[in-house]
């Protein structure tokens, strides 16, 4: 154990310090133009991860010919950090460069490859995730949307939900039903669907706290039909491939999350210093101590993953890392709780305005995004006592 | 930042777990609950396999190791709820030496611990406080000498160790201001063993009644410059050692939870399939995780004495404190009837976890230092 990195990983981070100084896109840029989906791709957006790609930047531990430069985990984890300090996002569609893409260079066909993955790379297109549905959410398995073989391609009938992106996407990286007949894990499979498909319609679902956002949607399949090109891997193999494609997610994901976390806590801990003085000593010690429990929480999150990233960096398997969603997204629920709270009355406030925001009660109901997207917290405490724990399934 | 243990902690941690296992097995543990056994025999096999000499400088005969060393000993003591003197020797003894005395004394008084012939302890705490700032304990110079009168709470060990290290206070001085430390021989103490939840940890009080300390054996005389941070510096060593004994035990509670879920079968299956019980480990699994990662965070900031080692140790012990309580209440509930007996060893463990709790500040006496830290409230 030791707390700081050896000379060679520092070398690297200030590497790419110096060329995230030169390259990055500036805050005008980016607050003129936001990103408001996880798959809108602003001018900006796309000139940034273009110029990652070509310098080698936008995944450090790829070969330079997907755009990295073959980096060490442990050069990966000071890249991410570096880019969080410098408050730079690494894409604005992390499902495409997080999931999308490494599943089809690890599954796809070279056409499938050049046409969906490298464009992703390169920032000229984006990718939406089909996976939950109106009768399959935790359940994933028991999806509907059907995909019949008909011709030279499939044909695609049924629907989506919580896609996020959906509106923005070029394209979606759909699961669906090819074998109704088979038990419900084997018949699945994973076809690439340009959304511009004709019989494919997105309508965007207002959101808790801002009906204007845009970035949940139901997705609408109505004999939409799909080149046979475009289904990734085997058929009816997609379930495997689910497994595979969420698992790229994970190793260095939470290195955002626990920054977010420390930032969110700072400016919690920023506000209390004024509002704390004010308050009566009982309301003071209890108000402070909900504050103290959140730091505890985001600095046990943040050790945690060093920790488990430790582990994978020496090859071993890090069963730690199952327990990082479901804690992070909880304490970034448990912060803005305690956030709003702080405020008393003033907390019913939705808008900030001296930090130009929605405030801490409008932030806390978006937190639960955290707890119930991509495997809700009571799913993640089955997948940590089934797969790390070994108890046996219900 | 690198917090899993390098092969050569591994290394010594499975050394440090196998001696325990045929050294310190639940039988020993019980009997000594029972006052069947001292434990001294363990001791001496500790001594010598020079468990006491590791963090010690080579200087005084011992192995130059650090403190995160120490740390996966200690951890591996809770493990096993081993009784002896070792936590208040390694971990509170020989820092109040070594951050507080000359380097004269540091020979004088730790050679003889790194060769397993002395053993120590700290009485710094009173009424249940562990600050410095709680000292009432007071100090009055007599000719080169020193008197101490007062009393301690809470010492580890006093009616058995060889030497104690006093934190008294100067005569009408206050807070943090006057203090300062004085080595006595532990039989010049007047030491009452209380019966505790945990007997394997010898907890007494301690009355200071007149007396005297010779020069040579101050190792910082009242209010003398750096005495209260470098008492500080010593709390920080004590309180992450006691967050290790809490954890290890923490830890082992919840893999005998785990193991009992898998096995106990009620309506026809193992009760860990119901996900009642299978969320309830889960997260056992998660605090103990996170204390245990909290706690190398500390253990490393001590070992290479980085500037965040005070909070680092109050965080490690907060968690710890919450580690417990939720392990030991879901431990002993999701164990149902056979937690509930003598003869089963989970409440050996439940016991030196919930003893953790209260030594060297509470988790809620943390938060509090940290509310300070982060200047949430006055100091």
């Amino acid at each position: 154990m030791r707390l700081t990195f050896d000379d060679t990983v520092e070398s690297f981070r200030s590497t790419f310090r110096a060329w995230l100084g030169e390259n990055r896109p500036s805050e005008e840029e980016m607050t003129a133009d936001p990103a408001v989906s996880s798959a809108h791709l602003p001018g900006w957006a796309r000139r940034w991860t273009r110029r990652m790609f070509d310098d080698g930047w936008l995944v450090p531990g790829w070969p330079p010919e997907r755009g990295g430069r073959d980096a060490a985990p442990v050069e990966t984890l000071v890249y991410l950090e570096e880019l969080e300090r410098a408050r730079v996002p690494r894409t604005t569609n992390p499902q495409g460069l997080g999931i999308v893409a490494p599943s089809i260079f690890e599954f796809g066909t070279e056409e499938q490859v050049s046409r969906y993955a490298m464009p992703i790379l390169r920032g000229e297109k984006s990718a939406c995730l089909g996976m939950s549905e109106p009768g399959a959410g935790s359940d994933l398995a028991s999806l509907s949307t059907r995909a019949t073989a008909e011709g030279d391609g499939f044909v695609v009938n049924g629907q989506k939900v919580w896609t996020s992106g959906a509106s923005h996407a070029d394209f979606c990286f759909l699961f669906c039903r090819t074998d109704p007949d088979a038990p419900k894990h084997k018949g699945i499979s994973v076809l690439l669907v340009d959304m511009d498909t004709p019989g494919v319609t997105v309508r965007p679902l207002p959101h808790i706290t801002k009906p204007e956002q845009t970035d949940l949607n139901e997705v609408f399949f109505t004999d939409a039909v799909v080149p046979a090109a475009n289904l990734l891997g085997q058929l009816n193999n997609g379930w495997a491939l689910a497994g595979a494609s969420l698992a790229h997610e994970r190793g260095m994901v939470w290195l955002g999350t626990v920054m977010e976390l420390e930032s969110t806590f700072d400016r919690l801990a920023a506000e209390a210093r004024e509002i704390l003085p004010r308050l009566p000593a009982f309301e003071q010690a209890h108000a402070a101590d909900q504050i103290v429990r959140c730091y505890v929480d985001v600095q046990a999150a943040k050790c945690l993953g060093y920790r488990s990233f430790a582990k994978l960096a020496r090859g071993g398997s890090a069963p730690e890392q199952a327990l990082m969603k479901a804690f992070c997204s909880e304490s970034h629920r448990r912060l803005h709780l305690v956030g709003s709270e702080l405020h008393g009355d003033g907390g019913l406030d939705v808008w900030d305005a001296r930090r130009g925001e929605q405030a801490w009660i409008e932030q806390y109901f978006n937190s639960f995004g955290g707890t119930i997207s991509a495997g809700t917290s009571e799913i993640q405490r089955n997948i940590i006592a089934e797969r790390v724990l070994g108890l046996p399934r219900g | 930042m690198d917090l899993e243990l390098s092969e050569e902690e591994l290394e010594l941690r499975d050394n440090v777990r196998g001696v325990l296992a045929a050294a310190c097995p639940p039988s020993l543990v019980r009997s000594v609950f029972e006052g069947k056994d001292t434990g001294d025999a363990l001791w001496e096999q500790m001594v010598g396999l020079y468990w006491p000499a590791l963090a010690l400088p080579e200087r005084v005969g011992g192995l130059g190791r650090t403190f995160v060393d120490v740390t996966i000993v200690v951890e591996e003591l809770g493990r096993a709820v081993a009784p002896g003197p070792y936590l208040a020797t390694v971990t509170q003894f020989t820092p109040a030496v070594s951050e507080l005395g000359s380097p004269e004394q540091a020979d004088r008084f730790l050679a003889p611990v790194a060769a397993g012939e002395t053993t120590g302890t700290l009485a710094v705490a009173e009424h249940g406080r562990w600050e410095p700032a709680a000292v009432a304990a007071v100090a009055r110079p007599e000719g080169s000498d020193w008197v101490l009168t007062g009393s301690k709470s809470t010492v580890l060990d006093a009616d058995t160790a060889d030497e104690v290290v006093v934190v008294a206070r100067a005569t009408d001085t206050a807070g943090i201001d006057g203090l300062g430390a004085f080595v006595v021989p532990g039989d010049e103490l007047e030491a009452f063993p209380r019966r505790v939840i945990d007997p394997t940890l010898r907890i007494c009080d301690v009355v200071l009644d007149d007396i005297e300390v010779p020069a040579d054996r101050v190792l910082a005389e009242p209010g003398a410059g750096g005495t209260t941070q470098a008492l500080r510096r010593v709390l920080d060593e004590a309180t992450v050692a006691v967050a290790a004994s809490t954890i290890g035990a923490c830890r082992r509670i919840f893999e005998m939870t785990l193991d009992y879920a898998k096995e106990r079968e009620q309506f026809g299956r193992p009760i860990g399939s119901f996900q009642a019980v299978k969320h309830r480990i889960a997260d056992l699994y998660s605090i103990v995780e996170r204390s245990t990662a909290l706690l190398y965070f500390a253990a490393l900031t001590i070992a290479e004495d980085d500037p965040r080692r005070r909070e680092a140790a109050s965080l490690a012990k907060a968690a710890a404190g919450d580690c417990q309580r939720l392990v030991a209440e879901d431990g002993l509930q999701l164990h149902g009837g056979i937690g509930m007996t003598w003869e089963y060893d989970l409440h050996l463990l439940l016991k030196r976890a919930k003893a953790g709790e209260a030594l060297f500040g509470t988790a809620a006496s943390h938060r509090a230092e940290l509310a300070r830290s982060l200047e949430l409230v006055a100091p």
